[in-house]
């Protein structure tokens, strides 16, 4: 999945450039940074803390409590889960999506939990813990569109998405033309005043906002085949690391604890 | 408008500001004016490889987006392995940004005192050095008090980028809020009231400055 763009449409371009000239840096096999080495679970309880990378602004997966307090989400519960097993403490770095690899790839974090969906780039890029998210991609217009009823009637049409989520290349495969967002509630605000015809995006978020919003005049008329798998980026060759890690999420669903902080925020197992 | 939301986040929003933007906008333009006259002075010197020096830095900076600048000192620097804290790194990044711009500033400012003043120090016995430290610099303090303004007022709201590396700012706080409300619109104008109520605090000792510099001239 996912998503945001910066608060300003000129950075954002600069940003996605940059994030592409660096993802292309570390993928030539003499890249000199210490950071394309690696983490093993030796180096993180050496130094007894998991540097969570988040954006907190992406709700409710990473946000903060009533907008100003501590930082919380189905996301920060489930590393913090996580770093409790491997018997580390958590800290939280924050910053915008599109800063978040970057960030990554240079060390300054040693991990992304920010519903980072798996896909093929990412995976040559990163290496990628299990999933603890499953949840299909969905097509929303408004109530009022009849025009568009499955994502064949796309062509054409214009569907509001953030330029680094893999929802833009859903939406821009089945024809529509793109209009560029921050994020999911940029993208409904446009569809909402009827400036953009459709947008893609995985089926949490808009469970979400239908459940804080209440009647929000948009509706689901298609989902994806394939359900995106979110998991925790590391950086790449962080095997060690990645493989404590999915131990930790065996035991975290086997104890029913995934499940129970599913079910705190979207009523209903979302982790598998 | 939701007035009771406006009113909740107002202070997280002020709050922001205090210790976020004012602090990283106060410490880069007091570097950054440093970074300038130095840059200005080679660049007037007439030392070639000093003045070469000087153009480059001032067209690099001038040259790529605030954001780059920001990125490499923050996600670049460290596979050289100089691995710099995000309070440092905005810092540096925005000192030197406020450098290349107040650098050509200054060096209009300098140009634009009239070159009889260079040589009435001289024939007074004071030297290259002293002329400029008591006559020169002093008047171009004055010509240059309104664009350095503009500068630091610009700088401000730039600030706005240091979110990008790890920086809680005042835009920062009203984009955890918004995410949260998902009231985009109505939060980030209440960070623009915000960012326009400093603004009006800094003219306003803009134009202190300006009446007290103006005791160098004769009326």
């Amino acid at each position: 999945m996912r998503k945001k763009l910066l608060s300003t449409v000129g950075a954002a371009a600069i940003a996605v450039s940059l994030a592409a000239c660096s993802a292309g840096a570390s993928d030539a096999p003499d890249a000199g940074a210490e950071a394309s080495d690696g983490l093993t679970l030796a180096e993180v309880q050496e130094s007894g803390e998991l540097v969570v990378g988040t954006e907190g602004t992406y709700r409710p997966f990473s946000y903060h409590e009533g907008g100003s307090g501590a930082l919380t989400g189905y996301d920060i519960e489930v590393v913090t889960a996580v770093a409790e097993k491997l018997g580390v403490e958590v800290t939280f770095e924050e910053t915008q999506w599109d800063a978040i690899f970057a960030g990554l790839q240079s060390g300054r974090f040693d991990i992304i939990a920010n519903q980072v969906s798996i896909n093929d780039e990412r995976e040559a890029a990163y290496t990628m813990s299990d999933p603890y998210t499953v949840s299909p991609g969905v097509l929303i217009v408004a109530d009022s569109n009849t025009e568009i009823a499955s994502f064949d009637d796309l062509s054409g049409f214009s569907s509001a998405q953030s330029l680094t989520s893999n929802w833009y290349e859903v939406a821009v495969g089945y024809g529509a033309t793109v209009e560029a967002v921050e994020g999911w509630a940029q993208a409904a605000e446009l569809l909402t005043q009827g400036r953009v015809d459709a947008t893609v995006n995985d089926e949490l978020t808009f469970l979400d906002f239908e459940k804080t919003e209440g009647d929000t005049g948009l509706k689901i008329v298609d989902e994806t085949d394939d359900a995106s798998l979110n998991a925790f980026a590391l950086p790449k060759g962080s095997d060690d690391l990645a493989a404590a890690i999915n131990e930790a999420l065996a035991e975290l669903r086997a104890d029913g604890t995934l499940a129970a902080i599913s079910e705190s925020y979207f009523g209903s197992d979302v982790s598998e | 408008m939701d007035w009771e939301l406006f009113w909740v986040s107002l202070w997280p929003i002020v709050r922001g500001g205090l210790v976020g933007t004012i602090p990283l906008s106060i410490a880069s333009f007091a570097i950054g004016l440093v970074i300038a006259l130095l840059v200005a002075l080679a660049r007037i010197s007439g030392i070639r490889v000093l003045s070469g020096i000087a153009r480059f830095y001032v067209s690099v900076i001038r040259g790529t987006p605030l954001l780059v600048q920001l990125f490499v000192i923050f996600y670049w620097l460290p596979s050289l392995g100089l691995l710099i804290d995000p309070w440092p790194s905005a810092v540096i990044a925005f000192s030197l940004n406020v450098g290349g711009y107040a650098a050509e500033v200054i060096r209009a400012a300098i140009l634009s005192v009239p070159k009889g003043q260079w040589e009435a120090g001289h024939t007074i016995g004071m030297s290259r050095t002293t002329t400029l430290r008591r006559i020169i610099l002093p008047q171009a303090a004055r010509v240059s008090v309104p664009p350095l303004s503009n500068t630091f007022i610009s700088l401000v709201k730039d600030t706005s980028l240091a979110s990008l590396i790890l920086v809680t700012e005042l835009f920062r706080e009203a984009q955890k809020i918004a995410a949260f409300s998902q009231e985009f619109v109505m939060i980030y104008m209440e960070a623009a009231l915000v960012y326009w109520v400093f603004s009006l605090v800094l003219s306003t000792a803009q134009s202190r400055i300006e009446k007290r510099l103006d005791r160098y001239v004769a009326h």
